[in-house]
């Protein structure tokens, strides 16, 4: 009895002692992020930065602050407005751009913003032959007229390429990266995970796996920001992200999911953005490399008519969604808002697909779990379109390999995100639907038609927007009619921040990035 | 001793030559094309060739691997196909941080469960016992996602004790990197407040890390003791009136360390490739976190430089293991 109650009290003392130990590493808790800093959590630390070689919005949310381009979104609009440039002429036959650039800008190192940086940045940007060099295949050359004056040469029309400045590839580097170049890369391993603009913030550390801290660019020469910093700081676990907002420790949330948004909104000192977006989720139906059946209008009609649409938006994106009308999203010019739109109506597919002697069709559908709710929407589908009779086999695989089958046309369905690059609809049709670019390259279901083929490539180049918006509508009639997509919904851009943070403008060109630099925090939530 | 260590160190070079070659094989085999799934959104063929181009992966396979071979040679383990960064820099970027969690969770794990090993076996079938065993189930069964949350719930979230994520509170100046432990760097560089900070970030980690080790040593201990009890010298030295305090701790637990500290050993080994779960729960920045993402984004060179870089150290921990049972069983010495 005596050496049980020893052993008991042996074994409270070593409790206690590793409790001691606990609580004397403790202090008291953090205090609520600073006025002049703002935190923000992702949920994944990014790979590279460089302008001329990064495509990914993701990573955009970092350089886009930290560079200039010639011409800048206004606010929420999607136009552009003058930014490095002052003004510019488009010559008579659209091929030559001129820019005046301002003066008195400069990069992070004090060095001057002038006609040969920009000449350096779009040399080096197409020498580098990377994803941004394929939005700027229509650029021939740059030429230098004076330090303040510098003209764009097209090989061709390209109504879309002002717009294209103003992308994150469009960036100022300053060019002196040339110097840091190791093995011919142009400086590509230098600006990898270092920032080299006239933007108002410029990188200062990239703990890898744990934070990038952005500092003000003193030689910046727009308005001096109200943050002097600011922290991208990694938070793999959307709990404790929610956990680290809740507590004012961080002041935006990038990772909390759809589902938990609503609950999150009604949090205290919690705002939740909610914005049109202009991305879209929607169907690769495999027109012509996968299930025979497809290739059949009729069965794509179905499938259309087959889905749920609602009840998809419903359960994977908490209703925060819209179902599309035809492939060009509502906030972008080109979209029809008398196109037809597809209901969900069974007796109907299942007529269409006994109209096309069609039965027992069974087909695939890929997805990888890249976007977190493609699992609960892969089943949703599979469950609507057996309601058809139409079977659907679930293939969940690995994101690389997903992406590497989509590019062969080696799939019957699959699921699918898209958000155009630049305010043009020439980003979702000319995309999407010429037979010129199967595959990865944007057009995913592999379609072809020619009468749509010579809408899309005379709307791409010519520059009357009223004409094109002509063109682009007759094609949309024919895609819509063809299904060759399952046009399924447009997301709403969702945003969970601290309510003392104020200014923050969602473009929808701009997605995940932030105007940090007319961004600011007031004192109290 | 030393011909056991040439010995191994003899192995080192085919099983490094063996390892690579098998995970190259397997990360080759697979589908999946590094290229598609960094190029962007929509690249066009053009971008995905060029992609393939700069990191050689048109080439055949058995090319490539010699390639690899013939760098690997010269101590170059090749360029991150993600970050564009050496892998070797990555390497020594994750693996200490790994390392630095893992040996404080061992600390923990080892610290607190011997103890309690020993005191199990020894009230066999009591109350005590009864306790330890329970709280020992509770390391394995629970999951450490849900363990992990919890205890960033209570402590994090309603005592305030400790911080939720990461290494170092981000006000706070990074150390230089020395040893890649930051509570051995902060004290290099005699910040003592960043010293405090780090160790405050470790615990919870390390501590949900270590609970799951802590299960498996007293359950270890607590059997191997319960064995050597029983064995006629326990029985002699007690008949000729050696105190039961000397005998459990002179003997008994020095044989009952001897297969303890091969388990104990082999579980370091395996969680030096990252423990996977806690990294992610807790945010900290190490090779578990880090290999995941390399293989999904089929980014081989990280995936190589990482095998070999286990397989050393795996091998050199089993040597380390051996050692210490060489300097503590007589018998292995003959």
């Amino acid at each position: 009895m005596k050496s049980r109650l020893r052993a008991r009290v042996s074994l409270l003392s070593v409790m206690a002692l590793v409790a001691s130990l606990f609580i004397a590493a403790t202090a008291p808790a953090n205090a609520a992020v600073s006025r002049t800093s703002l935190i923000v959590a992702m949920s994944a630390d990014l790979d590279y930065l460089d302008p001329a070689a990064t495509m990914d919005n993701a990573q955009w949310k970092i350089t886009y602050p930290c560079y200039q381009r010639l011409v800048e979104y206004n606010g929420a609009d999607t136009d552009v407005v003058p930014g490095l440039a002052s003004s510019w002429k488009i010559s008579d036959n659209n091929l030559v751009y001129t820019f005046t650039l301002n003066t008195g800008n400069k990069f992070s190192d004090g060095t001057e913003v002038n006609a040969k940086a920009v000449k350096y940045t779009f040399d080096r940007l197409l020498k580098i032959a990377k994803g941004p060099a394929d939005n700027f295949g229509d650029l021939k050359e740059v030429t230098v007229l004076n330090p303040t004056t510098v003209s764009f040469t097209l090989k061709r029309t390209s109504p879309q390429f002002l717009y294209t400045l103003a992308g994150n590839y469009g960036g100022i580097v300053n060019p002196k990266v040339a110097n840091k170049a190791v093995n011919g890369d142009m400086g590509q391993s230098y600006l990898a995970n270092r920032t080299a603009g006239s933007g108002a913030f410029v990188l200062t550390e990239w703990k890898k796996g744990q934070f990038i801290k952005l500092r003000q660019n003193r030689h910046y020469a727009g308005k001096k920001p109200a943050f002097t910093s600011v922290i991208f700081k990694i938070v793999g676990d959307a709990s404790s992200q929610r956990l680290q907002l809740a507590k004012g420790e961080i002041d935006i949330a990038e990772g909390i999911p759809t589902d938990q948004l609503a609950n999150v909104g009604k949090t205290k000192g919690i705002v939740v953005v909610n914005q049109p977006s202009l991305t879209v989720d929607y169907l690769y139906i495999n027109n012509s490399k996968g299930n025979p059946a497809l290739s059949k209008k009729a069965v794509r009609q179905a499938i259309n008519y087959a889905l749920d649409y609602k009840g998809i938006i419903d359960v994977t994106q908490a209703g925060f969604a819209t179902q599309m009308r035809g492939p060009i999203p509502v906030g972008m010019w080109g979209h029809d808002r008398n196109l037809f739109q597809y209901t969900t109506d069974y007796a109907k597919a299942k007529s269409l697909l006994s109209s096309a002697g069609v039965s027992n069709l069974s087909i695939d559908l890929l997805y990888s779990a890249r976007k977190p709710w493609w699992a609960s929407e892969a089943l949703l589908i599979q469950d609507n379109l057996a309601k058809a009779g139409i079977k659907v086999n679930l293939k969940l695989t690995d994101y690389a390999t997903s992406r590497q089958m989509i590019d062969k046309g080696d799939f019957d369905l699959s699921l699918g995100v898209w958000s155009p690059d630049y305010a043009d609809p020439f980003m979702f049709m000319n995309f999407w639907f010429d037979s010129g670019s199967f595959g990865l390259a944007g057009n995913r279901s592999f379609y072809s038609n020619p009468a749509v083929d010579k809408l899309i490539r005379e709307a791409a180049n010519i520059t009357d927007q009223k004409k094109r918006t002509e063109l682009y509508v007759a094609a949309q009639k024919i895609v819509v009619d063809e299904a060759a997509y399952g046009y399924m919904y447009q997301k709403n851009y969702l945003l969970p921040m601290r309510s003392n943070i104020k200014g923050f403008v969602f473009n929808p060109m701009l997605e995940q990035m932030y105007n940090l630099e007319t961004m600011y925090k007031t004192s109290k939530a | 001793m030393l011909r056991l260590v040439r010995q191994r160190l003899a192995m080192l070079v085919l099983v490094l030559f063996g390892v690579s070659f098998i995970t190259f094989l397997m990360s080759h085999v697979l589908p999946g094309d590094p290229a598609a799934a960094l190029a962007g959104p929509h690249p066009s063929k053009e971008v995905l060739q060029a992609i393939r181009d700069q990191f050689g992966l048109d080439k055949p396979l058995p090319v490539q691997y010699l390639n690899y071979l013939n760098d690997l040679i010269h101590g170059n383990l090749g360029t991150s196909i993600r970050s564009q960064e050496p892998v070797l820099t990555e390497l020594m970027r994750y693996f200490p941080t790994t390392l630095e969690l893992i040996t404080f969770a061992f600390i923990f794990a080892i610290l607190l469960g011997i103890p309690l090993g020993v005191i199990s076996a020894v009230k066999k079938n009591s109350f005590t016992d009864y306790v330890v065993r329970l709280f020992a189930v509770g390391g394995v069964s629970i999951p450490l996602f849900w363990g992990g949350l919890v205890m960033i719930l209570v402590f994090y979230a309603k005592l305030g004790w400790f911080p939720a994520s990461g290494r170092l509170d981000i006000e706070l100046t990074t150390p230089e990197t020395v040893t890649g432990f930051y509570t051995v760097d902060t004290l290099i560089s005699g910040d003592t407040e960043a010293f405090f900070n780090s160790v405050k970030h470790l615990v919870m980690p390390a501590v949900a890390l270590g609970y799951v080790q802590l299960a498996f040593i007293v359950r270890q201990v607590r059997s191997s003791m319960l064995d050597a009890l029983s064995q006629d010298y326990y029985l002699t030295g007690r008949a000729n009136g050696l105190s039961k305090r000397f005998l459990i701790i002179r003997y008994g637990l020095r044989n009952a360390l001897i297969p303890s500290i091969t388990i104990i050993g082999l579980s370091f080994g395996s969680l030096l490739g990252g423990a996977v779960v806690t990294e992610t729960i807790f945010d900290w920045p190490g090779m578990g976190k880090y290999v995941t993402e390399s293989i999904l984004g089929r980014d081989f060179p990280a995936i190589m430089g990482f095998t070999v870089i286990i397989a050393l150290a795996y091998v050199i921990i089993n040597l380390l293991v051996d050692l210490l049972v060489y300097s503590l069983d007589p018998q292995t010495r003959k």
